[in-house]
């Protein structure tokens, strides 16, 4: 396909960001009223006619080998109709979690006695369930037949010079060597994995799936179905929260799939909050060392970074150190260590917070060996990275910076207060994917759809504001419709890339239709096609002017449908955000509170400011859980996890919130350009926080959660 | 019966939940018969040849939601939360399942005016008893001054959350009609919310109250 626009047209604009009666302002949610009054209905809540329930027996060892298995015992039990196994005999389980078989019944309750009554044996095999044991010589091997796997550890890249860093680190002024861990993280998605296979035989069936691709449920059914994957309609009509968890149909749908095949009857397979800890998401944890120097006047020297993602049976990822800042000599190793968990899936902003967690610690410790400024050391080390340097010192302006304390630890006292500040990066772009429809019907009345999905981000609210604000009409002028295969095509919500791909695409089809709307009218108003004025609900040219219905009137009986697809020039990647925290640590208890956040976040073009800025408050309630509370925890010698519970797993609630959270929206980034904000927003807060608890109490804390347990264990190194 | 299920406290409720959740249906003859508002429905006979294993002890209830009485036919160990979602025909699927534990507070209705979890209280318990779900809060036509307040401010994201958190609030300012933003947060202390709207929601609730 021809990179160069083939219409002699000038490449389409969104104009100057300030100057959008819409766009960039704060628009409510189109779907609020819905998602208040309990009728928005998710995946989870739909209810067919006929439909079993399905539920699964996960593994309860994290290596084990089937011995027997006998499904008969579940299907004796009344109101059980269908029972299909994953693994056979001989085959390997290789986590606590995988799936072994699934029922279907009558009810939930039917279907939970059914899965604990079949009869399965197991031969359990030695494991290792965390990085420390996975790396140990003679460890058992999560792969043994794949050479690239030493002591579970797998290389990816190596780049750098060792020995020039060694060089550089030895005439450094100051010099810091520490290793930083996070744990494996939890979606905790509210909506566990749910999907609805309605199938009662035929060659058709419906896909309800609460996942972040509509066009990903299809291809996924009728492999299962064994159907054509054009006869199968996936709908996604609202989602409760994906995080980057949800891709396909997973295991679940396709178990929900074959005991819908073995009894041609609807089957919902909705997850149990423990099913979804152990089978359906977890983001990687990391381990990162780090030895780095600096120079007397504050510039960084070298750094020497081994970086590990813990991604379980897969790889994870971990964004490239030294992440937003520079240094002249750079080595760095990466690569995987591999136990027997859950592979890991991307988790908001894949890679990345860990990642800044560990590079923005090490800065603040160079910072305090320096006895310097941390946002000056970070100023002098961002190069010409303008964005990041003007964040700083906006975010330090907003939370008064100045108030913080120089030497940690000084505030008298038992409950000390500190601040920490931290930078995040995120790609993300467009992609030309989308399939956008504009109809406007004989009546006046303006549906834009699109198969895409709204995961919570506002997608339904700026297909409408772009149409309307085009057109020259009311938000409520114009319906949408979203969420379903039978619609024009869209891409996977991941990576922050569906509003860099899809509003290119509604903008698009919003002026072709205005276009193919100004030819109907243009004769009535006695002007050319091209001098119409659409505003007010109106359309005007040439002193005359026709209200939007009139105008309507001249279309066809039928209406129009127009189509609209991605065009370069609308959107890019590329955001930038600082977050700063103020907290307070308690000596006597080692509780953290957290006092006030802001975070400063571009965007380009901000579709919509009040979604944005949930966005922005949603990354930092989201970094206060990776900074203090979250983290899976296992039992090495059992290979089980002991947090897969609300009850153990701790994620941020309302006492947990700070007094105060200021999402700000960067308008110095002028790109008139939309960026996905999505992930980036959740990238830079736990670091903020980490660095405030140092700046708290003195004590640096490398490994995250920081509970009170090691804030009190810090504080009395010898109790 | 009172604080079956009701958030913040230990309830009364809960022990027996976990008791016929446990147990399956074995042995809930003599649980059953405690309530004389029951119906038993028509046992399910089991398959000849099955010796061992739950026996279903299906029984006709009427449950009084959002103001209307609705006939359900229920197993004892059957939570609120489940009787609406699943039992009833047509479900009520504003009340969520989300962490079945009374932990998240997303199943949360209104019991006698009272934010109570529906995954921790039993269907047959509350017969008799007025259930408001946020069905029966507001309409997408007919909004209540926490439902708008909660579009003004955008207090939500993905919703999985906000119909737990509209009733929280919603039976907040039944009992409180000019809360701070203090108890505001206790209120709501047990909800979670993973979008992290936590900040708006308060706002919401403070703006539904102002606005009364």
């Amino acid at each position: 396909m021809p990179l160069t626009d083939p219409s002699p047209a000038p490449p389409l604009s969104w104009g100057p960001n300030d100057q959008h009666r819409l766009l960039n302002t704060r628009l409510p949610r189109v779907d609020f009223p819905y998602k208040t009054t309990g009728t928005a209905i998710y995946s989870y809540d739909v209810h067919l006619p006929g439909m079993l329930h399905g539920r699964i027996l996960c593994s309860p060892h994290a290596h084990a080998r089937i011995t027997s298995l006998d499904l008969k015992p579940a299907l004796r039990i009344p109101g059980v109709r269908a029972a299909v196994a994953r693994v056979g005999v001989g085959g390997l389980l290789r986590f606590e979690g995988d799936p072994v078989a699934a029922v279907a019944a009558d009810t939930a309750e039917i279907a939970d006695d059914a899965v604990h009554a079949i009869d399965v044996n197991y031969e359990v095999l030695p494991h290792v369930v965390t990085a420390e044991d996975a790396i140990k010589p003679g460890a058992s091997p999560v792969y043994p037949n794949d050479p690239r796997d030493t002591n579970n550890i797998r290389h990816a890249n190596r780049s750098g010079s060792a020995p020039a860093v060694q060089d550089a680190l030895n005439s450094s002024y100051v010099v810091i060597e520490a290793e930083y861990r996070t744990p494996i993280l939890h979606h905790t998605c509210l909506e566990t994995h749910a999907v609805v296979v309605d199938y009662r035989g035929g060659d058709l069936a419906t896909v309800y799936c609460s996942t972040q691709g509509t066009f990903s449920i299809p291809g996924d059914a009728a492999r299962m179905l064994k159907l054509d994957q054009s006869n199968v309609t996936g709908i996604v009509q609202y989602m409760g929260g994906g995080f980057g968890s949800k891709g396909g149909i997973g295991a679940e749908g396709q178990l929900a799939c074959a005991l819908s095949k073995q009894v041609n009857a609807p089957v919902k397979m909705a997850l149990p909050r423990r099913d979804e800890f152990l089978m359906a998401g977890n983001g990687p944890g990391s381990w990162q060392k780090f030895r780095a120097g600096a120079s007397k006047d504050g510039q960084l020297t070298a750094i020497h970074i081994e970086q590990y993602a813990l991604g379980g049976l897969g790889n994870g990822s971990l964004a490239a150190q030294p992440y937003v800042y520079h240094a002249d000599h750079v080595y760095r190793e990466a690569g995987s260590i591999h136990t027997n968990e859950d592979s890991s899936r991307p988790l908001r902003a894949p890679g990345h917070p860990p990642a800044c967690f560990a590079m923005e610690s090490v800065m603040d410790e160079l910072a305090d060996k320096l006895a310097m400024d941390p946002v000056e050391f970070r100023i002098k080390n961002l190069g010409d990275d303008n964005d990041h340097i003007r964040q700083l010192l906006r975010g330090a302006q907003e939370i008064g910076w100045v108030r913080r304390s120089q030497t940690p630890g000084a505030t008298p006292g038992t409950l000390k207060r500190g601040f920490g500040c931290a930078c995040g990066l995120w790609g993300g772009g467009g992609r030309p994917q989308c399939v956008v429809t504009v109809g406007v019907g004989r009546d006046g009345s303006v549906t834009v759809s699109c198969g895409t999905q709204d995961l919570g981000t506002g997608t339904r609210t700026y297909m409408v504001a772009i149409v309307a604000e085009e057109l020259g009409l009311a938000m409520s002028d114009v319906k949408e419709s979203i969420g379903d295969s039978r619609l024009g095509n869209a891409n996977f919500s991941g990576g922050s890339s569906t509003a860099g791909s899809l509003s290119p695409a509604v903008k698009t089809a919003a002026i072709n239709a205005k276009t193919e709307i100004a030819g109907a009218v243009a004769p009535l108003l006695g002007a050319k096609p091209e001098d119409l004025v659409f505003s007010d609900r109106k359309i005007s040219a040439a002193g005359k002017t026709l209200d939007w219905n009139q105008a309507c009137a001249a279309l066809p009986s039928a209406g129009i449908s127009v189509r609209g697809e991605w065009q370069r020039g609308l959107s890019t990647g590329g955001a930038h955000g600082a977050c700063f925290a103020e907290v307070e640590v308690d000596t006597e208890t080692g509780h953290v509170q957290v006092l006030r956040m802001i975070s400063v976040q571009d965007c380009g073009l901000p579709l919509n400011r009040l979604a944005v800025e949930s966005q922005i408050n949603g990354g930092m309630v989201q970094g206060i859980g990776m900074a203090l509370l979250e983290g899976r925890v296992m039992d090495a010698t059992l290979g089980v996890m002991v947090n897969s519970s609300f009850m153990d797993y701790k994620i941020p609630g309302c006492l947990e919130m700070p007094r105060e959270m200021l999402p700000l929206i960067d308008d110095g980034d002028t790109r008139q350009l939309v960026v996905g904000v999505g992930e980036p927003p959740s990238i830079p807060p736990a670091a903020a926080i980490a660095n405030a608890v140092f700046n708290a109490c003195g004590v640096r804390f490398r490994q995250l959660p920081i509970t009170p347990d090691k804030i009190l264990m810090g504080l009395n190194p010898k109790a | 019966m009172d604080g079956v299920g009701e958030k913040g406290k230990n309830p009364s409720g809960f022990s027996r939940r976990r008791f016929l959740k446990g147990v399956g249906v074995a042995g809930v003859g003599a649980i059953v018969a405690d309530y004389p508002l029951l119906a038993p429905a028509e046992p399910t006979s089991a398959p000849s040849g099955a010796t061992s294993g739950p026996i279903s002890g299906n029984v006709d209830i009427v449950l009084t939601v959002n103001g209307q009485n609705r006939k359900v036919t229920v197993e004892p160990r059957t939570t609120l939360l489940n009787a609406l979602r699943n039992n009833l025909d047509p479900p009520i699927t504003g009340p969520k399942l989300v962490c079945d534990m009374g932990t998240c507070g997303c199943c949360t209705v209104l019991l006698d005016d009272k934010p109570v979890y529906g995954c921790l209280t039993l269907a047959i318990d509350v017969v008799g008893r007025k259930i408001t779900t946020v069905e029966g809060i507001g309409t997408p036509e007919h909004l209540s001054p926490v439902q708008a307040a909660f579009g003004e401010k955008d207090a939500m994201m993905c919703g999985f959350c906000t119909d737990g958190f509209v009733t929280s609030i919603t039976g907040l300012l039944k009992a409180n009609p000019h809360p701070t933003e203090q108890e505001v947060r206790e209120a709501c202390k047990g909800n979670f919310c993973r979008c992290g709207t936590y900040p708006r929601i308060f706002q919401a609730a403070l703006a539904a109250a102002s606005a009364k």
